[in-house]
């Protein structure tokens, strides 16, 4: 008995193995070679096509010591990171919970609300120069419709990082999807059990709904986490001259790392600054992953 | 569980070994593809010019080269703008470059310091054409001495003002402004305000171009010198800070932000129906006026001078055409490049395109073109003659991006939230140390 049991777990464990297997090679075939590379580069001057010279942690050192903009990049980086996560997070839920009754059309304004994350892309984020543009734009025309002198959204330091973060939460479509369809597994019993229990809709949200679905709230918190580290092409693309203005406002951290590397041609650099950010990313999840238990439920499971 | 582990281990280190060793791999990729079926020499030639106009006029002349000899045979490869110099770059960090590339001339010394571009000296020892192509864009190829590209165009910044605004506004049409007094006591005139809106517009210094152009115009020279010394807090300097911010106070705001967006979309440039009466552009803003405005009666002149005898220095970009390092035909690529910077060549992009040319013979020719019409003439024939006021501003190699230590500084100036002194004090404070940490060691 004992024997085969063993025998089984065994299989099972190939069979998980097998699974994993296509992430794994793809890892070790593309990935882990530049991954380490780039480890190695950073403690050196590289520069791609003359040198590549061992300078220990100068690289480490200069940015935290010297380099004012690594500082600014970082700052506006996780500024951004704090609030358009909580914020896109919120929304999202909010979304999916109104698109969740059973009125007439809803399919229509599922559709309606899922579709700006079907569109992406820098033609998205000149639409949205245009509608916050201070002048002429939609935005601030519908403000002043309503009595409010609109600011000077990307023009104005102030208001550049707060843009971004309203444009995310236009789109917000895409984990709306992931929160329905969760919203949409939880079981009928719960709710009319509630209902007997004389519980209002706004209990049977807090009390039922939202504990079901913490996995993906969990699963969204994570992974939109580590994507407003990686903030790029936003502000790429709409801020002065690709540089991160006005006043750096919009300077984040992985624009300031492509500066580096493709401007300047610092590479061993740029890599410094990609693993400083590696290791906050990865501090950040593992703390995530240890505070989970205390919140998220899974149904059914024993807490794993 | 031992045993698990090996396999990937030794993955990895063999993947690590070999892009380690692929940083280095510089030296020639002697494919047999280099050379086609009749036995001439196969050569890639890299531009982002895919536009519908641009596309046809490079690739005639790739033609025209092609039958004007047969050694040689050159094939056009377009990559989007965005990305041609970062693919260039994987491409030459793997050994494989491309054998000619087109490139942005201010940033050709850096490209040779770092040896991504090839140096030139060995073509120029035999055959020197720096003679042919305007000094000014010649020297801004050089790094410690030689050249790493050759300017293939180049532009300018020049004055477009609206003739019959002019007179409407009892001012001399033949008569554009020569000084900052005259610009700011011309503008005063052609403004037409309505209550508290403008009907026109005389004329904002930074629509068009930024204030780095105008520091440029009252200097004379770039930034950093030669001796990597930094001229950015000066008197010069301020004193055009403070005339740039008196005219934002002058404007305001609102009324500076609203005619912006009209400029951004290009159609809707106020200049074309009279609403603005100066605008400082390349010389190919022209082929917009033709576009959308094609009766205006407008006039070119250089930028005004600071103050009388100061100079009308302008300022101008472009581009090089050079043979990466590790490009595996170099005597083919320079033969091509010659071509295709030669007086015939660059002729032919110049009328076609209406586009200013490195080569002086060419852009003279140019603009005695007879497909250009009488305005075309005009706005040509002015911006050739100004090149020799045209400045470059080639990126010092000591601080390629010193830019991003000096624009955000001035941003804050324009916005109200620091004094042009601060500014000053701080950007020649931040660009220094940002240069004595480069130079280090």
């Amino acid at each position: 008995m004992a024997k085969t049991r063993s025998a089984m777990r065994r299989k099972e464990t190939m069979y998980g193995y097998i699974f994993v297997m296509p992430w794994i090679i793809g890892f070790l075939a593309f990935t882990a070679g530049p991954l380490l590379f780039s480890l190695f580069a950073s403690f050196t001057d590289y520069n791609i096509t003359s040198h590549m010279d061992f300078v220990g942690t100068e690289n480490y050192q200069g940015l935290f010591t010297e380099d004012g903009l690594f500082w600014t990049s970082l700052w506006n980086t996780l500024y951004y990171v704090l609030f358009s996560v909580p914020l896109t997070t919120i929304g999202a839920i909010f979304l999916s919970a109104l698109l969740n009754q059973d009125v007439p059309g809803i399919r229509v304004f599922r559709t309606l609300y899922y579709l700006p994350a079907v569109l992406s892309g820098v033609g998205v984020y000149l639409l949205w120069m245009q509608l916050l543009d201070p002048g002429t734009g939609m935005v601030n025309l519908m403000l002043g419709w309503v009595g409010i002198d609109g600011p000077n959204w990307l023009f104005d330091p102030n208001w550049t990082k707060p843009s971004l973060i309203f444009m995310k939460l236009w789109s917000v479509g895409g984990a709306m999807l992931l929160y329905l369809a969760s919203m949409q597994g939880v079981s009928k019993t719960l709710y009319e059990a509630a209902e007997i229990d004389g519980a209002n809709t706004f209990r049977q949200f807090f009390h039922i709904t939202l504990p079901m679905i913490t996995p993906v709230i969990f699963f969204d918190v994570v992974t939109s986490l580590i994507g407003g580290f990686q903030i790029f092409q936003e502000a790429y693309v709409m801020s002065s001259n690709g540089e991160g203005g006005p006043a750096n406002s919009l300077l984040f951290y992985n624009l300031y790392m492509w500066r580096q590397a493709f401007e300047n041609f610092n590479m061993g650099y740029a890599m410094a600054m990609s693993w400083i950010l590696f290791i906050i990313v990865f501090i950040l999840t593992m703390i995530n992953l240890k505070l989970a238990p205390r919140w998220v439920h899974y149904e059914g499971g024993d807490n794993r | 569980m031992k045993k698990l582990y090996t396999i990937p281990a030794a993955f990895l280190a063999s993947s690590l070994f070999l892009t380690g060793c692929a940083g280095f791999q510089t030296g020639n990729s002697n494919d047999s593809s280099t050379e086609n079926e009749d036995g001439k020499v196969v050569l890639d030639f890299w531009t982002f010019w895919g536009s519908e106009i641009r596309r046809p006029v490079i690739e005639k002349i790739i033609t025209d080269f092609n039958e004007s000899q047969d050694e040689i045979e050159v094939q056009h490869t377009y990559l989007p703008w965005g990305d041609i110099w970062t693919k260039e770059l994987a491409a030459i960090a793997a050994g494989d470059p491309p054998d000619v590339v087109i490139n942005d001339i201010n940033t050709t010394a850096l490209r040779g310091e770092q040896n991504q571009a090839m140096n030139l000296a060995e073509f120029m020892s035999e055959d020197d054409i720096s003679g042919q192509f305007y000094p000014e864009l010649w020297e801004a190829t050089l790094h410690e001495g030689d050249s790493y590209g050759v300017p293939f165009n180049t532009d300018t910044r020049v004055l477009f003002y609206n003739k019959d605004a002019f007179e409407e506004a009892g001012l001399d049409p033949e008569q554009p402004p020569t000084t900052w007094a005259e610009l700011e006591e011309y503008a005063a005139k052609l403004d037409v305000k309505n209550g508290d809106d403008y009907e026109r517009i005389g004329f904002y210094p930074l629509w068009g171009i930024n204030y780095d152009v105008w520091m440029l115009n009252a200097n004379g020279h770039n930034f950093i010198n030669e001796e990597n010394e930094v001229l950015i807090d000066t008197e010069t300097n301020l004193e055009t800070l403070e005339w740039l911010t008196g005219w934002k106070d002058k404007y305001g705001d609102d009324v500076i932000n609203s005619y912006k967006a009209q400029i951004d979309s290009q159609q809707g440039n106020p200049f074309f129906n009279g609403s603005l009466g100066m605008y400082v552009s390349a010389p190919t803003f022209y082929t917009q006026i033709r576009d959308y405005a094609d009766d205006l009666n407008f006039g070119v002149a250089k930028l005004p001078e600071m103050e009388p005898g100061n100079g009308n220095t302008s300022w101008g970009g472009g581009f090089v055409a050079e043979i990466p390092a590790g490009a595996s035909n170099p005597e083919a690529s320079y033969e091509f490049i010659k071509y295709l910077t030669g007086a015939e060549a660059q002729e032919y992009w110049a009328v076609q395109n209406f586009d200013s040319v490195a080569n002086i013979e060419a852009a003279e020719n140019a603009a005695q073109s007879d497909e250009f019409t009488e305005d075309g003439t005009m706005v040509y024939s002015m911006a050739t003659e100004y090149m020799n006021d045209t400045l470059l501003t080639p990126v010092p190699v000591a601080a390629p991006d010193f830019m991003g230590s000096v624009n955000p500084k001035i941003d804050e100036v324009l916005l109200g939230s620091k004094t042009p002194k601060q500014a000053l004090e701080e950007a020649q404070a931040d660009v220094e140390s940002l240069i004595e940490k480069n130079t280090r060691e």
